[in-house]
């Protein structure tokens, strides 16, 4: 197992708390997890990626136990995190988040070798690396988001929301990036709320409600199951 | 009509005051900007720093340029100390304000305690010093003030703009937790800028020291217009304190050859009225 | 709050009190007489405490003196001193402390001038006597029983430009033409508006007149102008150590004027100041001939030499705020005496038909706001010493006034 998560309880602030959360991604999966909204998904993401701390249970990368690890060294075991809402650095150009993404010594070293790849990746960000990048539109802000997080060269990329607030067609590009990155040999943890893309694309889901697991596995089998094709598609058969 | 000469000597007088004026608020405009506290003990440091030099140079024989070797490392603990001490006591962007003001009270006290309110002037031999080109004459203290100031301004823009820790800075100050989502570690960076600030305390004051004759209570004097230069030249950007700092020196000094110059204090003002409401893109 | 007494220290005041005992155990069985307390205020601390400090020296060497003298009306001295903190609400509320809680026999003024009308409305209040000698501007003391022990005049604000100009006219080239700026300061602007107004009726150009902001960051632009007008005389109305800094703007663009005049320079430091030669000032003492022969100097020059040097200072000769506390005391023990009494009404009485010799000349307080002559004096910085250049009759034997 690349990323291990038993029993995690999270609770901070105002944010919605999640209990005995149980989740796995391994080598090479693309796991989502959907839930309603309020559910827990940004929490529980927020806790992978090192910005929020558990207050039990247990979190582990590749072997290596993520509890006792500071915040800003979880990147440096692999993980890498588009937020939700992308939290770009607005007030830099589109080059200077992209370095940031690259801000650890060991990605620092392929510099220019990850610039290329997200620039292949997304090729109107090179022609836009000196803008600010606050003044992008949505999709190109989201592209630097991904692009930011792949500079940190991560064996798990987690996703939060890549979607919201972006037009269809520009959803759909993203989601055939993230279906690139994924081909790359990145493993990828998605939250989403657009239901039918987001188990399009993975190998296994998690439900996550109210702040517990309700149900996980592949998509077929879930998508089988007329409580989560209602709740989650809007129809029972 | 003022004459050429004075008008020159005026523009001369307002470009090398500018100087000073970027140096004392550089450590403000970095503070308040990449560190979130506005800190006002600089001003404070500053003339801590200028007795300093005037105590070295005065009653030790130690010449401006080896106190600055001193003094320089010196603030620059003094800052990360000072750092320190605000993290432990978790001082915010909101009572940083009243914590720095608090501190350099108190920095005012010792240095009244120390070196009594009694007027001091470090003679350094080198105050008379001047060049003259044409018929203008322009004071060699000042002038490597300028210089300084312009030297250590670029220094630190390049570094905040080029390097790694300077766009890691520049990218906490924005989201420290999405910064630290990419391996920085904000708390080391912050004691390094904190010592930097200080440092910048310690040499605007090895020159207030040269240039200034000294009184506790001649800080005061500087925080009103260091805090319309930081504004004007857009907080965090040391480039920018500088540049604002030449504009006000300018514009003051023009004010005070041409018209009643107790109208001066006011331009500084009027000009930072004026960008506020204009808002250019660099504010 | 510091209570501070003058007695030497502690241990001193112990042993000689053991010592004393010693010596005079069994002879003396009478009870001395309770002493004479004398309340008063400075600030020492705050902004204000370095003059405040000089304030307090000349105090505690009068009161020294007169104890080593046998006290005054045949009863020691005793200074009550608080420390007001450079700040006149405090100046106020313990003023009233020292007249309703102390009950002290006689009060004097603190310094500066804020502090100084606080201390005069309660002295008025509970109709005390009440000296000050920091107080430039007379007309403010409309109490009947306050007198000051500077010496302005009744109205400074004609009499000193006067002093000044009169000065000048008296060197073989009196100047032609002035130059005037001014710190934005009540006491200065008014000097400065004086000045202009007489120099204008004798027909003296005046080439500007400005009034800048106090206190001055920046005095290169005002250097510049200086230069530029290129007057006879330049007369700076500033406050501290802004002459130094107009001094040393002046340096750098390479101008010294011909004749200047700063207001109310810090003296030491003007004194020492590289381009200072020759800079004028006012003046009420300055202790060199004949003036350290006045009433009382012999006391206080050597002494506060000693104490100053003692407490740290730089510049350790008495001038104008030593000489006039001293003067203070020296008049409220003149009342004390002549009228052999502690009675406010008596001694005030006393002072307004009678003269007094003090450290700082002969003093009379029978004209407008219980002041006298204007005794101001120009005083030049020659060879790093200031010394009194007019009148002449202030002059030390063999200086003159240097001037173009």
């Amino acid at each position: 197992m690349l990323l291990e998560a038993s029993h995690l309880n999270i609770a901070y602030g105002d944010a919605p708390a999640v209990w005995d959360v149980s989740l796995d991604v391994d080598e090479g999966e693309i796991v989502s997890v959907i839930g309603p909204n309020g559910a827990g998904k940004t929490t529980l993401i927020n806790a992978l990626a090192g910005l929020l701390r558990p207050r039990g249970g247990a979190l582990g990368i590749a072997g290596t136990d993520l509890m006792s690890v500071a915040s800003h060294d979880f990147c440096r075991h692999g993980i890498a995190l588009v937020p939700e809402s992308r939290r770009l650095f607005a007030a830099m150009s589109v080059e200077e988040n992209l370095d940031i993404g690259g801000y650890r010594s060991a990605a620092r070293r392929h510099r220019n070798e990850s610039l290329e790849q997200v620039y292949a990746l997304f090729p109107a960000l090179r022609e836009r690396r000196r803008q600010i990048a606050g003044l992008l539109s949505g999709g190109q802000q989201q592209m630097v988001a991904i692009g930011r997080a792949l500079m940190a060269r991560p064996r798990l990329l987690l996703l939060d929301e890549p979607s919201l607030g972006l037009a269809p067609a520009v959803v759909n590009d993203v989601f055939a990036a993230i279906g690139r990155i994924h081909r790359g040999g990145v493993a990828i943890l998605l939250v989403e709320q657009n239901v039918p893309k987001a188990l399009e694309i993975a190998n296994r889901a998690y439900v996550l409600e109210q702040g517990r697991i309700v149900a996980s596995g592949a998509p077929e089998p879930l998508l089988a199951r007329a409580e989560i094709r209602e709740a989650y598609l809007g129809f029972a058969n | 009509m003022p004459s050429v000469t004075l008008l020159g000597q005026a523009v001369i007088a307002g470009v090398l005051i500018g100087g000073l004026y970027g140096l004392l608020a550089a450590g403000l405009s970095l503070s308040w900007g990449l560190l979130k506290y506005i800190n006002v003990s600089y001003f404070a440091l500053a003339f801590l720093s200028a007795y300093l030099t005037y105590q070295f140079g005065t009653f030790n024989g130690i010449a401006p340029w080896w106190s600055a070797v001193i003094l320089v490392p010196a603030f620059f603990l003094l800052g990360v100390l000072q750092h320190w001490t605000f993290m432990r006591l978790r001082v915010t962007e909101l009572t940083s304000l009243v914590v720095t003001f608090g501190l350099a009270v108190l920095i005012e006290s010792l240095i009244q305690w120390i070196w009594t309110a009694d007027f001091r002037k470090y003679e350094s031999g080198f105050s008379g010093l001047t060049s003259k080109i044409g018929p203008f004459f322009v004071p060699t203290l000042d002038f490597l003030a300028l210089v300084s100031a312009t030297i250590l301004a670029i220094a630190t823009w390049s570094w905040l703009r080029w390097t790694y820790v300077g766009k890691a800075l520049r990218a906490a100050a924005m989201d420290p937790e999405m910064a630290s989502a990419f391996g920085i570690d904000h708390r080391r960076l912050s004691f390094l800028l904190s010592g930097i600030c200080s440092a910048y305390a310690a040499v605007a004051g090895i020159f207030i020291a040269l240039i200034a004759t000294l009184a506790p209570s001649e800080i005061g004097t500087w925080i009103g217009v260091a805090f319309a230069v930081v504004i004007i030249g857009g907080v965090g950007n040391p480039l920018g304190a500088l540049l604002a700092g030449i504009l006000i020196g300018f514009a003051e000094s023009v004010t005070m050859a041409v018209t009643q110059p107790a109208w001066a204090p006011l331009v500084s003002f009027t000009i930072l009225i004026v960008l506020l409401l204009w808002k250019p893109r660099w504010t | 709050m510091a209570k501070y007494m003058i007695r030497p220290s502690r241990r001193a005041v112990l042993s000689s009190l053991a010592a004393a005992s010693l010596v005079s155990a069994g002879r003396r069985v009478y009870a001395a007489p309770a002493p004479i307390r004398v309340g008063c205020t400075l600030a020492l601390t705050g902004p204000l405490a370095q003059t405040a400090l000089v304030h307090k020296l000349a105090a505690e060497i009068f009161v020294a003196d007169i104890n080593k003298h046998g006290g005054l009306l045949g009863r020691s001295v005793e200074y009550v001193l608080y420390d007001d903190q450079s700040r006149a609400d405090q100046t106020r509320s313990l003023y009233e402390k020292l007249i309703t809680v102390d009950n002290v026999d006689l009060i004097m003024a603190p310094y500066a001038t804020a502090a100084t009308l606080a201390a005069i409305s309660v002295a008025q209040r509970y109709g005390k006597i009440i000296i000050y000698s920091s107080m430039a501007q007379v007309y403010l003391a409309t109490y009947d029983r306050a007198f000051p022990a500077s010496h302005g005049g009744p109205h400074p604000e004609i009499s000193n430009p006067k002093v000044i100009l009169d000065a000048w006219a008296s060197t073989p080239h009196p100047p032609q033409s002035i130059a005037i700026a001014a710190s934005k300061f009540p006491s200065a602007l008014f000097e400065a508006k004086g000045v202009r107004d007489l120099a204008q009726k004798r027909g003296i150009k005046v080439a500007f007149y400005l009034e800048y902001d106090f206190p001055s960051r920046d005095m290169n632009p005002i250097a510049a102008r200086f230069k530029d007008a290129n007057a006879d005389l330049v007369w700076l109305g500033c406050l501290g150590v802004e002459a130094n800094q107009l001094i040393e703007a002046m340096t750098k663009i390479d101008y010294k004027p011909p004749r200047s005049f700063y207001l109310f320079p810090a003296s030491g430091p003007l004194a020492s100041a590289p381009g200072g030669e020759g800079a004028t000032a006012f003046s009420n003492y300055e202790e060199h001939p004949p003036m350290d022969k006045f009433k009382g100097a012999d006391v206080l020059i050597p002494a506060f030499h000693e104490r100053a040097k003692a407490a740290g200072m730089p510049y350790t000769r008495v001038d104008f705020q030593a000489a006039t506390e001293f003067a203070a005391w020296q008049m409220l023990a003149a009342a004390a005496q002549a009228t052999s009494s502690l009675d406010d009404a008596k001694m005030a009485d006393w002072l307004k038909h009678h003269q007094v010799e003090t450290v700082v000349g002969k003093l009379r307080f029978n004209e407008e706001f219980n002041c006298g002559d204007d005794l101001s004096k120009v005083k030049q910085v020659q060879k790093g010493k200031w010394q009194v250049v007019w009148p002449v009759a202030f002059r030390q034997p063999g200086t003159t006034f240097i001037a173009p």
